[in-house]
C-alpha cells in the first residue's frame, strides 16, 4: 500500500504557517494557522479578510480569530492569498 | 455524617500552555473578553463574550450591532444562534 | 467572575432566564419580533404571545448611493406564534439592569 496521507493531515502540517481560506461565498481569509478541529473550524492569527461586495473589494484586518468551518470551501497551504501573485 | 476534610482534594491540574491553538483553547481564552462576531450575512456584533456552546451558539453582553460600519442596535444581552456565525475574533489582546 | 455573577453558564441560560418575559427576536429575511416568551427548545423553536412583527423592506433605487434606498416598514400583530428555530438569528432578553 502506497503511503496514504489524509486530507486533514496535510492541514495539520500547515500549523504555524500562512494559509489561504476560500469560503463557499465571495469571501476569503489569509492568516497564520494556529489550530483546527474535526469540523475544520480554524483558529487563525494576523488575519486579513477579503470580501467582494457590489461596492467593490474590501479588506479587514483581524487579530486571533475562530473561523466557523461550516462555510469553508477550499484551503491553500503556504499561500498569502490574493496578494501572493 | 462527618464531612471529609477538604484538604484531601487532589491538586488542580497545572495550567495548560496557551500556545496550543485549537478552537477549544481559543474559546477558553476569549470568554470574558471583547469580541467581534461576524455573521455570514456580514452583520457584526461587538460585545463581551459571556459563553458559548458546541453549536457556536453565543451569549454576548453589552452588544452593539454594526451594519456597514454603523451601529444599528444595542442589546444588554444577546443570544446568537450558532448556524449564523462566520467567525469570532478577539477585539482586545488575549 | 463575569459569567458567575450573571448566572449564565451556557448560551441557553439567557433564554431560560427570559421565560415569560418580553424578548426581541431577529429572524432571517429582515424580520423582527417582539413578544412574550412561553417556550423554547434546543433548536430555538419558540412560542411567543402578544407578538408584534416588523418587516423591513428596502427598495434600492438604481444608482442610489449606499444606504439611500427607500425603507418600508410593515408591522402586524399576532396573538400566539410558533417560530421555527432555523430562522432565528438573535434573541435579546429584556435588560437585566
Amino acid at each position: 500500500m502506497a503511503s496514504q496521507i489524509l486530507p486533514l493531515e496535510l492541514i495539520d502540517r500547515c500549523i504555524g504557517s500562512r494559509i489561504w481560506v476560500i469560503m463557499k461565498s465571495e469571501r476569503e481569509f489569509t492568516g497564520t494557522l494556529l489550530g483546527f478541529d474535526d469540523f475544520v473550524n480554524m483558529v487563525l492569527e494576523d488575519v486579513i479578510e477579503y470580501e467582494t461586495t457590489p461596492q467593490g473589494k474590501k479588506e479587514t484586518k483581524l487579530a486571533q480569530t475562530l473561523l466557523n468551518g461550516n462555510n469553508i470551501c477550499m484551503l491553500i497551504p503556504g499561500s498569502n492569498g490574493p496578494d501572493d501573485s | 455524617m462527618p464531612r471529609r476534610p477538604t484538604s484531601s482534594r487532589p491538586h488542580p491540574p497545572p495550567p495548560l500552555p496557551t500556545t496550543t491553538g485549537s478552537p477549544t483553547d481559543f474559546l477558553k481564552g476569549v470568554v470574558g473578553k471583547r469580541v467581534v462576531v461576524r455573521l455570514t450575512s456580514g452583520v457584526d456584533y461587538r460585545g463581551v463574550l459571556s459563553c458559548l456552546d458546541g453549536y457556536m451558539n453565543i451569549a454576548l453582553e453589552q452588544t452593539e450591532e454594526h451594519v456597514n460600519g454603523a451601529v444599528t442596535n444595542r442589546y444588554g444581552d444577546a443570544f446568537i444562534r450558532g448556524n449564523n456565525v462566520l467567525y469570532i475574533s478577539a477585539a482586545e489582546p488575549l | 467572575m463575569d459569567s458567575a455573577s450573571s448566572g449564565i453558564q451556557e448560551p441557553f441560560d439567557l433564554i431560560r432566564l427570559s421565560l415569560s418575559e418580553r424578548v426581541f427576536v431577529k429572524l432571517r429575511g429582515d424580520r423582527e419580533l417582539s413578544g412574550v416568551l412561553h417556550a423554547y427548545d434546543g433548536h430555538m423553536n419558540l412560542i411567543l404571545s402578544d407578538v408584534e412583527e416588523t418587516i423591513v423592506i428596502v427598495d434600492h433605487a438604481e444608482g442610489a448611493p449606499e444606504g439611500q434606498g427607500t425603507v418600508n416598514i410593515a408591522k402586524r400583530k399576532m396573538e400566539m406564534l410558533f417560530v421555527r428555530g432555523d430562522g432565528v438569528i438573535l434573541v435579546s432578553p429584556p435588560s437585566r439592569t
